[in-house]
């Protein structure tokens, strides 16, 4: 019966939101948990520390060999020829495989399925609402390479010295082609183009929103404040270098491949396509996993390469990139240009809003993720009334991007956080006065925004007022009057922020319960978010047992059969809501088996508090007492008593906060130091604070890192990455980081049944903005300042030099 | 990483015996500018000669007004000897600003000194303190020993022994580190020895480390931060890059030229 | 090929290896301890820190011949008769890693730094001294505590200043 209520709640989008908390009971009330909400010390972390992690490059298989791949040193080119035959004679080379092979084998395209597709995801098109045209994604490429650092043969060795000489022996004839990378010059009419099939390089070319009313709004409007705006490209720099571990069992047919990834079960079908055999021929292992960030959420060419090639030489072939390959190579982020307007009133209300997103996807087009998502949030936490959007997407030669931690929403938040404040400043508004002006009201939840999304809850001026005060806002001026005095700029950055968690719909927990513990096998895929510990703590509470008995199993698909993976902010909301929805079918499924097992009426079974009590016979049993029960009964019950539950949960939530920072200029060098940084983040119900705290101050630092010392910087003369090493991409470090202070906010989300929104992309989405709003805070008696990201001393030094100089 | 053999000789004799039995040979301190390189596949040596176990190519000591400290000194065994701190302070800071804690507890002064890294915090220190270079054929002056972006002065198969530094009567040194690679993008490094200053400029050059004269004259003058102010590098000899432009490094050489003589005997990391 | 012996987390042992191999290397795939992790080519990010003779050093910037002779302890003897180093537990009890990868570089690190630093240890210290390790996932903020409440375990109150107190609710 739940699941028909279930389906009757989530599908309704009418009357999504009220009735679904009250209409699912689960197994325990909130306010009785008792691991729940507590900061449980995490049970990935015994490995962990004491170096038994089982990360990809830990494998290692008898017999194994090694694969080098040959990339391309051109930003584009045509693939004249490939000369493979002075490797083939070097020591150790078992072969050398070109894009040529693949195909004489019949491997087909990884599947990347680029274009959002839930029923909350904004709807892109090509031009006119023609589909999306997707370019071809082999591989390897038989007709030309489309950015420095595609790979366009493999080599096998016995070691991977002797791969890599066999590498450097390999002959690529090219013929460079114009090429483009730059976001804005790649929609140039006369810019080189990516597809022969696509007229010009603009795959997406949508419009949002309601043209007529925005148009008379700000033909009303006392002030328009318009702004351009650019996340530049950076990389998630996941510190284990991806990897890959290919083996083929000639008896079963079947293929293995170790690979950290974000999803196993997504890498099993898209490899298992891409090499032309069924699912069911294709075991895909992923257990710890060295950071992901959204990089590893797509399949990478290496991982269907080394099964193949395990294959056609019956030897186990092992692939991990070079720091230097994962800089190159590893799926990238950000790299949207916003340019946006707001209509204002003459007492400073916010009246509508315009915005033109140019997302760069790269060479290969394997996620729309990052501009679907900022699109639907363009008005960020302001009540709007009207807005138009216009979306557009764009191929160039470079890396492709990918969704990277908290895609989309950094960018449109950086867009109307950073105009409020230029608004603030040219309108002479207080910037807080100003925001709380406009603010989405608690009485407003659920809140349907200017382009359609619906907000779910959320108290946002209070966020913002707690905030002010944790960061001591009010002790700011006279902090900035002590740094002058010792010659340094202050300033104070602000923003607030709202994003939305979509992800994968779908998810599936196995609930095993055995005399000895429980186990819950689900297939969302961590990479140091927890989840052994925060699902443990949820499944221990709603049945009604100790914290250590639960046992997540995970990463295996010979074991977990189906699951969406991690991204997106998906995994704790949809692990709670399937695991409950588990719940409540094992303790009917639990009272059946006490019925049967002491011959009594099922109805006179109850549930409570972790026991089955009899009231017929007034006998009580935990569930492990049931367990053994079950295998008394039953052969059926061998392995532990059972239940299989499939959820598809498409509502999303919006997870939102506010966050200060407070940096010190010194005026001479252009030297930056970070002092304060302070967040409130609403995240729903919070499993485990401890957790939750810890995602928040890395994706602060991520999001720090985006604004001040990140960036994949592309040489314009020549096309070629100058960002391929730690020595040339900054990254965040100890000594240029500060302690943060954080504070969860816990408004409940009404769309599921723990009320979670999510916790691991608020730290990212207003570092951005709220880092260049200090900057432009400190620097106001220069002139506007024109720093752009990442704002490194020479900027800085520059905007300084130069306002002197005005 | 190529194919090598790798040697650990106990005598400066059996180093360069070594050295001319190697098809390609190459001599390892620390390693840590040698081995990245390698394993990046840019240098591909026949054989490695380490020369860490011969003794004199170690200690550390003062006699007659020189500091000298053996090549395969490590930048922690300088920054933390008594003996160091001592005579030249500042020179134990600055080996303590190298790098990161365990490159530290590799690299060496020699190393460091005969690689002429550009972005090489010592080869500053031992160019303002006017040291002399010892190999196991000759003695060099600093003003001779470097001669350009990686170039010395030294031969193939000339081992770096020892360096030795003649004591200031004060030292300082300031420098401004990359925020990427955390190399110095300036640093400057004043000496002064009665009423000689000596100042030399790392980080910087478009070939190397190098002597601002304009500096030495202003501040033999006149050592005072405020004798610099007015005082400039050509932007167009200075390295330009993504964090760095020429007409930025020459600003910064200014301002810590400035700070550094207003600090004597510190040390001074900005970033 | 030489014939390699050294002392690795207590036990004495000889191999032949190929004169090119890097210390990780050998101590990954000839030894099997996986925990010592190679995360760059460039000595940069620190996942492979071990000791050598007590030193904390970057083992993918050392061949395995100038280890030779040496002893060396790595994330997986750092566990003294099955008894969690202090610097172990208090990464776990302050959440001082998420994904774990550059954790064992890291503990190795924090050892080194607090059995070898002559002063006080303190924020301020903690995030100078370990500027050579690099991590994606905790932002450090978790890290400088554990390593400073280790301190204290391991070094007294009286040589340790911690931090303020940052969040309201991460006790529950």
């Amino acid at each position: 019966m739940l699941a028909s209520l279930w389906n009757l709640v989530d599908h309704n989008t009418k009357d999504q939101f009220a009735p679904l908390q009250e209409r699912i009971k689960l197994s325990l009330p909130p306010q009785k948990f008792k691991s729940v909400g507590k900061p449980v010390r995490r049970n990935e972390d015994e490995r962990l520390i004491t170096g038994r992690g089982r990360f990809t490059d830990d494998f290692s298989l008898p017999g194994q060999v090694f694969a080098v791949m040959v990339r391309s040193p051109h930003p584009h080119a045509t693939i004249k020829g490939i000369d493979v035959s002075a490797a083939l004679e070097m020591d150790g080379v078992l072969g050398v495989y070109t894009g040529a092979d693949l195909a004489a084998d019949g491997l087909g395209q990884i599947a990347h399925n680029p274009v959002p597709s839930t029923k909350y995801d904004v709807k892109l098109t090509g031009r006119g609402g023609t589909p999306v045209y997707i370019g071809e994604h082999y591989l390897l490429p038989m007709d030309r390479v489309r950015h420095v650092g595609e790979a366009v043969a493999m080599v096998v060795a016995e070691t991977r010295q002797q791969a890599q000489a066999g590498a450097e022996a390999v002959m690529v004839d090219y013929d460079p082609l114009p090429w483009v990378a730059d976001t804005t010059a790649a929609t140039a009419p006369d810019a080189p183009r990516l597809w022969d099939a696509l007229p010009d390089n603009v795959l997406v070319d949508s419009i949002f929103g309601d043209v007529k009313n925005t148009d008379t709004a700000f033909a009303g409007a006392a002030h328009v404040v318009s702004m351009r705006t650019h996340l530049g490209r950076v990389t998630g720099v996941p510190l284990e270098p991806r990897a890959a571990l290919g083996d083929y069992d000639a008896k079963t047919g079947r293929y293995t491949l170790y690979a950290g990834s974000g999803g196993a079960v997504r890498q099993k079908h898209e490899m298992s396509s891409v090499l032309g055999v069924t699912p069911d021929k294709m075991r895909v292992i992923s257990f710890d996993v060295g950071g992901n960030f959204g990089t590893r959420n797509r399949a990478f060419i290496e991982f269907g390469l080394v099964v193949w090639a395990a294959k056609k030489l019956g030897r186990p072939v092992k692939f991990r990139a070079d720091r230097s390959e994962s800089f190159l190579t590893d799926y990238q982020g950000r790299d949207l240009v916003t340019e946006v307007s707001l209509a204002i009133d003459a007492n400073g209300k916010f009246l509508a809003l315009r915005a033109h997103n140019l997302s760069n996807v790269g060479a290969r087009c394997v996620s729309l993720s990052p501009l679907s998502k900022g699109s639907g949030l363009i008005t960020g936490s302001y009540d709007i009334p009207y807005a138009t959007l216009h979306s557009r997407a764009v191929y160039s030669n470079t890396m492709s991007t990918q969704a990277y931690r908290s895609s989309g929403r950094p960018e449109v938040t950086f867009a109307i956080e950073r105009l409020i404040d230029k608004a603030a400043r040219e309108l002479g508004y207080d910037r807080i006065a100003l925001r709380r002006r406009n603010l989405v009201k608690p009485s407003q939840m659920p809140y349907t925004n200017a382009v359609g999304s619906k907000y779910d809850s959320g108290e946002y001026e209070k966020n913002m007022d707690r905030l002010l005060e944790i960061g001591d806002f009010a002790g700011a001026k006279k902090r900035k009057e002590e740094a002058k005095a010792r010659g340094k700029l202050l300033g104070i950055g602000f923003a607030n922020y709202v994003e939305s968690s979509i992800g994968t719909p779908k998810e599936r927990a196995d609930l095993i319960v055995r005399p000895g513990g429980v186990e819950v096998v689900i297939g969302t895929q961590p990479a140091g978010q927890g989840h052994e510990t925060s699902f443990a703590q949820v499944t221990a509470d709603l049945l009604g047992i100790a914290f250590e008995k639960v046992k997540i199993t995970l990463g295996d698909t010979d074991v977990v059969s189906a699951g969406g993976g991690t991204h997106s902010g998906r995994s704790m909301r949809h692990a709670s809501a399937v695991i409950s929805l588990a719940v409540t079918d094992m303790i009917a499924k639990g009272k059946a088996i006490m019925a049967a097992s002491l011959n009594i009426d099922p109805a006179s079974v109850e549930f409570d508090d972790g026991c089955f009590r009899s009231t017929a016979s007034n006998r009580t049993i935990d569930w492990f007492d049931l367990a053994r029960l079950a295998i008394a009964l039953s052969p059926d019950h061998a392995d532990g008593v059972k239940v299989r539950r499939d959820n598809e949960m498409h509502t999303p939530v919006f997870p939102n906060g506010s966050c200060m920072c407070e940096i010190e200029i010194d005026p001479q060098t252009g030297g930056l130091e970070l002092l304060r940084y302070a967040t409130v983040d609403d995240v729903g119900r919070c499993i485990n604070p401890m957790i939750v705290h810890g995602q928040t101050h890395g994706g602060i630092a991520q999001g720090v890192g985006q604004a001040l010392w990140e960036g994949c910087v592309i040489d314009p003369e020549s096309g070629q990455p100058l960002a391929a090493a730690f020595t040339d991409y900054g990254m965040p470090r100890f000594d240029n980081m500060p302690s943060f202070v954080t504070e969860i906010a816990e408004v409940i989300s009404p769309t599921n049944p723990l009320g979670v929104k999510a916790g691991g992309e608020g730290g990212t989405t207003p570092a951005p903005a709220v880092i260049m709003s200090a900057i432009e805070d400190a620097l106001l008696d220069y002139g506007p300042p024109d720093v752009s990201m990442p704002a490194t001393p020479l900027k800085i030094w520059t905007a300084i030099h130069k306002g002197k100089s005005a | 990483m190529y194919p090598l053999v790798y040697h650990r000789p106990k005598t400066l004799a059996e180093a360069k015996e070594l050295f001319g039995a190697g098809a390609d040979a190459t001599f390892l301190s620390g390693g840590h500018t040698l081995l990245p390189t390698m394993k990046q596949r840019l240098a591909a040596p026949s054989d490695v000669i380490d020369l860490t176990a011969i003794p004199e190519m170690r200690g550390i000591a003062v006699e007659a007004r020189l500091l000298k400290i053996g090549a395969a000194t490590t930048h922690a065994e300088v920054a933390e000897s008594k003996i160091v701190r001592d005579a030249i302070p500042v020179l134990a800071g600055l080996a303590g600003s190298i790098g990161d804690r365990h490159v530290r507890h590799r690299g060496t002064i020699g190393g460091s000194t005969a690689n002429n890294d550009p972005a090489a915090d010592y080869p500053s220190a031992v160019l303002a303190l006017g040291a002399t270079i010892v190999t196991d054929r000759r003695r060099i002056a600093a003003d001779d020993f470097f001669t350009g972006l990686y170039q010395t002065l030294r031969e193939p198969g000339e081992i770096v022994t020892r360096i030795e530094f003649p004591i200031p009567d004060s030292a300082c040194y300031a420098k401004f580190r990359s925020p990427a690679s955390r190399y110095s993008i300036v640093g400057v490094f004043v000496a002064r020895t009665g009423k000689n200053v000596r100042v030399a400029v790392t980080g910087a050059g478009a070939s190397g480390v190098f002597r601002p004269a304009e500096f030495e004259a202003a501040l033999s003058a006149d050592f005072r931060p405020e004798a610099v102010a007015h005082c400039s590098v050509d932007p167009d000899s200075l390295l330009n890059d993504l964090n760095a432009t020429g007409e930025y490094r020459a600003h910064l050489i200014r301002v810590l030229a400035g700070r550094a003589v207003a600090k004597p005997g510190a040390l001074q990391s900005f970033k | 090929m030489s014939r390699i012996a050294m002392k690795v987390n207590g036990a004495d042992i000889t191999k032949d290896v190929a004169d090119p191999t890097l210390l990780s290397e050998f101590l990954r795939e000839h030894l099997g301890l996986t925990g010592t992790h190679v995360g760059c080519d460039t000595t940069q990010c620190g996942c492979c820190v071990v000791h050598l003779d007590g030193v904390s050093v970057k083992s993918c910037t050392v061949l395995v011949g100038q280890a030779a002779g040496h002893a060396v302890t790595t994330i997986e003897g750092l566990a003294e008769g099955g008894q969690l180093h202090p610097v172990q537990k208090a990464f776990r009890e302050c959440h001082g890693l998420q994904c774990g990868f550059c954790t064992p570089g890291m503990i190795m690190a924090a050892t080194e730094l607090i059995a070898t630093y002559p002063g006080t240890l303190n924020e301020h210290v903690v995030r100078e001294e370990m500027e050579g390790n690099l991590c994606r996932c905790t932002g450090y903020h978790n890290i400088v505590r554990a390593i400073l409440t280790a301190a204290e375990e391991m070094l007294g109150p009286d040589r340790v200043v911690q931090p303020a107190s940052d969040h309201a609710k991460t006790e529950g």
